[in-house]
């Protein structure tokens, strides 16, 4: 009972800082007063159910670590590792085939992920803000396009948005990618659905009355209270960037600037063609396991924002 | 939380820095091979031949001049989405692109291909046989420079094959019967492979009985003959259909992994492939280590009078965003117009020259193939498979006749209708979907 | 700070800010001058959202209004691309494919995530917490990685179907062919939303009052009555986002099919979504501006189809 309470205590700490909405503790009833055998029952399903979710990431690990012919015909089998051990390889492989091109897609996936997603939470946060804190004309009409637009399906965009770009000459360029991740009116909508709670009102109006001017009571009161709100923007905007797949597909044709998506994706299509020396598989396993890992990683250390943040938009 | 707004506008900072600092114009290319004359004219260049960067780099050690800026844009349709959209936006096409001769008047046709006749085509005309010219003209223009040819042939594993005591087939009929052979003694493979996504090489199946698809010629660029539903091409189909329905091929997609594997590991005896087969084989992992490949000619319907037919190759076209098209074409002429580069080509990429100058070298005629236990290929199989050739007429809108030939073909395998309606079908697509083009049907 | 002072804080605060009208700050004059730097706030965000939301929008609807042919040229054809599009076998094809895949997958995702969710809002241990990360983390991987993990596994050669399904002395399944493909989509996009959707019904579920479950306790209810009875209604507004969410999601399927194709070009044609048509008719076949009728017909359907969900649901979700 002692290791249950610990672990209450922490988790709803996280969501009152998270969602601004409380999470009451402690939750009686829990567990309490419940027969063994469901709480057995409960585990069990939890457990096949995880397993389900990780069996594909435990076939990457695995792959990773084998080599071209061991994928196809290796001792261990698709779910266990070879007895040759090829993961130092297959990264030595990474920085030797093509040049190490997959590296430059590595950086060209973080540039394009940190710009875009950065990008879109500053314009969220400050649109958020003064959509929560300000009355300004035409405040209402807007906020309902902007709410709208969240259901226009951003891939119908990107035909169009080629033709723009190619006429402002920016396709088969970094920007190309970048300047039209900026746009994301749901980051806008949870931000104002926060700030709306999360930064009183009262606090503004003091802030002011001291002398300070809009621009330093955003900076110095607003901003420090929507600090989950921004992680959680910021999570989803980079991985929407990260995820990116049929706008950097229509506008990049170089091989330098493209994602390790689009990258993988492309060394796919060419050991599926076969020609010869361009099989590599193994190199994309290991390509696979090692670009995601940053985004498994930031989940992991930013968790106790993220799990309350993306309810956000839902709880009221 | 002011360090975290710092530092979140670090990241934009650097990453504005990083922008900035790499961003290439719109037609600025980087290549992947190293220039050697930085001050020379630099001509861009897309292709996706195996041991390609040799043969740039060949080129540029001996021109002074011109360099090659050479950049892999993906293979077949990746680069040729990729090129397509380049025409539309009017940037960031290359000087140079290599594409098969299928494609050639699809590109054409759209204006994004430069008339070669003014920048001497004509000097090399000698240099290629008349069908493979034929390929890269269309009436009295010249769009590409042809590179490598697909000569058929059947390559088989003879291993297999004296296991259950079956001949070589030499003709269709053989083929079938060794297919049943097969079948009935167990064999844990089939015979070969009727991949419904072949795209030209089941085309290549149906001109062998003198399927002639399209009628079309740029100098009367809205008018087009299609005829893919002609009866002998039915009754070849009709042959596969029942092979597969049978069970005595098999019906698995071309170009994938899975494929791939099942060429070298034993599941399949024999390959109907083109000149450049070998050498794709010979990239793939995870081969049987006790394989004997040899090859042969490919199995004809009449014995007595045999058709050889072709896969397709690949030329070298100038686009017409090329900022220099007399350098352009000086490389689409020269850069695969040597004996080294073609010896790399050969022994590097396995492509097949339709250069004549190596063509019809005894080097070339002689080559021995460890691959094939030392068997003379091109002397054997390939250049007699070459010589018939007289060209093919493509329609401009190919890719779109290749997705809908594997629709149907995928429908016919999957029983969904047989092989005379499924090239109805076709026939019929192809047609509604010229006339919405605004072609009138001859 | 306690959380319960902290609760009381919060909901006196968001009872109080709600509806309020707008401070009188020292004059009207000030305050307008003061509510112009609304628009400076959203000012950036209207400058991006113009240029690549709006301005787009136009793009392809004015493209759609003209129709080129590989013969003839460009001329204005005003509505004809529309007519053609809604009569177009390969569009409507799509289009009732992706409803399909709604009808299928939205239940599929949602059953797993809400039943997920549920058990874990009861449990509190380390097995639980464990397994709620371990759910969600395909949510972090790309999904072009993903959809080329999954093309491995379900490959016959290189991926575990074989093994697992010979202990159980059956054949493996083809799950490329074309009459299991509709499953082994359905499958990649359960498994790599499923995750994130679980945590949102979590986190939702775990910001209810728990003295509502004191008092149904008290009532007595049972753990199943008060799963339906308390605890579905009240996080209703998180389901309808979580449903919005997929139904987006779903109709303008695009990566997963792609990414199969190159493994299963039989089974997934170049039409086989409405998003792959569109995308195929722009860069296979160069046809433009119907490409942008497909596209703005799909984004209209999306809204509209969208639109009369949130409608139907706007009682649960709040939204008016």
């Amino acid at each position: 009972m002692s290791s249950t309470t610990s672990t209450r205590a922490t988790a709803p700490t996280d969501l009152t800082v998270a969602t601004g909405v409380p999470a009451h503790q402690p939750r009686r009833g829990d567990g309490r007063g419940r027969s063994g055998g469901r709480r057995i029952g409960s585990h069990v399903f939890l457990i096949i159910l995880a397993i389900y979710f990780i069996t594909p990431l435990w076939w990457l690990i695995v792959a990773a670590t084998k080599s071209n012919s061991g994928l196809f015909t290796g001792t261990g089998g698709p779910l266990w590792f070879d007895d040759q051990f090829a993961f130092f390889d297959n990264i030595a492989g990474l920085f030797t085939h093509q040049g190490g091109v997959y590296w430059r897609w590595f950086a060209n996936s973080f540039l394009y992920a940190f710009a875009g997603g950065a990008g879109a939470t500053i314009l969220a946060i400050l649109a958020g803000y003064g959509f929560a804190k300000y009355r300004f004309r035409g405040r209402g009409p807007f906020f309902t396009i902007v709410l709208a637009s969240v259901m226009v399906p951003l891939t119908a965009l990107v035909i169009p948005t080629f033709m723009l770009l190619s006429q402002m000459g920016l396709i088969n360029t970094p920007w190309a990618v970048i300047l039209p991740s900026l746009l994301n009116p749901f980051g806008v909508y949870l931000m104002r659905v926060y700030a709306q709670d999360a930064v009183p009102d009262e606090l503004l109006e003091a802030a002011r009355i001291d002398g300070a001017g809009e621009l330093r009571t955003f900076a110095q009161v607003a901003l420090p209270l929507l600090k989950p709100a921004i992680v959680t923007v910021l999570l989803l905007s980079v991985v929407g960037t990260w995820n990116n797949f049929f706008l950097p597909l229509a506008v990049l044709t170089d091989p330098e600037l493209l994602p390790v998506t689009l990258g993988l994706n492309r060394w796919t299509a060419l050991s599926n063609a076969g020609a010869g020396g361009e099989q590599v598989w193994n190199l994309i396993t290991t390509g696979s396991f090692i670009s995601i890992i940053p985004l498994i990683l930031s989940f992991l250390f930013l968790q106790r924002y993220w799990q309350g943040g993306l309810a956000i938009g839902s709880v009221k | 939380m002011r360090s975290k707004l710092l530092a979140a506008s670090g990241v934009v900072a650097v990453a504005a820095a990083a922008l900035t600092g790499c961003t290439p114009g719109a037609s600025a290319e980087s290549c992947t091979n190293e220039i050697l004359q930085p001050d020379a004219t630099q001509v861009s260049v897309w292709a996706w031949y195996p041991a390609f960067e040799q043969v740039v780099d060949l080129f540029n050690e001996t021109h002074d001049e011109v360099q090659i800026c050479w950049t892999n844009a993906g293979q077949g349709n990746d680069e040729y989405t990729k090129f397509s959209t380049a025409i539309e936006s009017g940037s960031g096409a290359p000087d140079v692109i290599m594409l098969e001769s299928e494609v050639l008047s699809s590109f054409s046709i759209r204006d994004s291909l430069v008339d070669l006749t003014e920048y001497g085509a004509d000097d090399v005309k000698g240099d290629y046989s008349e069908g493979a010219w034929k390929d890269v003209s269309s009436g009295d223009a010249v769009y590409a420079i042809p590179v490598d040819g697909g000569p058929m042939g059947m390559l088989y594993r003879q291993d297999i094959l004296d296991e259950y005591g079956i001949p070589v087939p030499t003709t269709w009929d053989e083929f079938a019967a060794a297919a049943q052979t097969l079948k009935d003694a167990g064999a844990p493979g089939v015979l070969a492979d009727f991949p419904t996504n072949g795209r030209a090489y089941n085309q290549a199946l149906f001109a062998q009985v003198g399927s002639t698809p399209f009628v079309y010629d740029n100098a009367k660029p809205t008018e087009i003959g299609i005829e893919v539903n002609d009866q002998p091409s039915k009754d070849v189909l009709a042959y596969w259909e029942k092979l597969a329905a049978d069970g005595l091929v098999g019906t698995e997609d071309a170009f994938t992994a899975d494929y791939n594997t099942k060429l070298v590991d034993g599941s399949y005896a024999i390959y109907i492939a083109a000149a450049w087969g070998p050498g794709y084989l010979g990239g793939l992992s995870d081969a049987d280590a006790d394989a004997v490949w040899r090859a042969a000619p490919v199995p004809q319907w009449d014995p007595a009078n045999p058709v050889q037919i072709n896969w397709g190759g690949s030329t070298f076209a100038v686009t017409t965003q090329a900022k220099d098209p007399e350098a352009a074409a000086l490389v689409a002429k020269e850069v695969f117009g040597t004996e080294e580069a073609w010896k790399i080509g050969i022994e590097e990429a396995a492509l097949f020259p339709l250069w004549k100058p190596i063509l019809e070298s005894d080097y070339f005629r002689d080559l021995e193939y460890p691959f094939f236990g030392g068997q003379q290929i091109n002397k054997d199989v390939f250049l007699e498979a070459a010589s018939g050739y007289t060209g093919f007429t493509f329609s401009p809108f190919q890719n779109y006749a290749y997705d809908q030939l594997t629709e149907q073909l995928y429908a016919m395998v999957q029983g969904e209708k047989d092989a005379s309606k499924a090239l109805d079908d076709l026939q019929a697509s192809l047609e509604a979907y010229a006339t919405e083009q605004g072609f009138t049907l001859q | 700070m306690t959380s319960n002072t902290m609760e009381a804080a919060a909901t006196s605060a968001v009872r109080s800010r709600r509806d309020a009208p707008p401070r009188p700050g020292g004059g009207a004059r000030l305050v307008r001058r003061r509510q112009r730097w609304g628009w400076l706030f959203v000012a950036p965000f209207a400058v991006v959202f113009a240029i690549f939301l709006v301005l787009p929008l136009g793009y392809a609807f004015g493209m759609s209004l003209f129709t080129s042919t590989l013969a003839t040229g460009t001329e204005f054809t005003g509505l004809a691309n529309y007519a053609k599009a809604f009569t177009d076998p390969l569009f409507l094809e799509g289009m009732l494919r992706v409803l399909a895949y709604a009808v299928v997958m939205i239940p599929a995702q949602l059953l797993v995530a809400l039943v997920a969710a549920l058990v874990l809002d009861t449990l509190a241990t380390r097995v639980s917490k464990l397994s709620r990360l371990l759910i969600f983390v395909p949510y972090a991987i790309p999904v072009v990685i993903g959809a080329l993990m999954w093309s491995f596994l379900y490959s016959p050669r290189f991926g575990p179907a074989a093994t697992i399904f010979s202990m159980v002395g059956l054949d493996a399944p083809n799950f490329l062919a074309a009459d299991s493909i509709f499953g082994s989509l359905v499958n990649i996009v359960t498994w790599q939303w499923a995750g994130y959707y679980m945590i949102v019904i979590y986190a939702a579920l775990r910001s209810i009052d728990p003295t509502i479950y004191e008092a149904a306790r008290i009532d007595g209810a049972n753990g199943w009555q008060t799963a339906t009875r308390i605890k579905l209604p009240m996080i209703s507004s998180s389901m309808v986002m979580v449903i919005t969410f997929a139904l987006i999601g779903t109709l303008q399927f695009f990566t997963e099919p792609v990414v199969l194709r190159s493994v299963a070009q039989g089974a997934i044609d170049a039409a086989y979504t409405p998003n792959m048509y569109a995308f195929s008719l722009a860069f296979s076949y160069s046809q433009f501006n119907y490409a942008s009728a497909i596209a703005f017909s799909l984004g209209a359907l999306v809204f509209a189809g969208s639109t009369v969900f949130l409608f139907l649901t706007r009682k649960q979700s709040g939204l008016k």
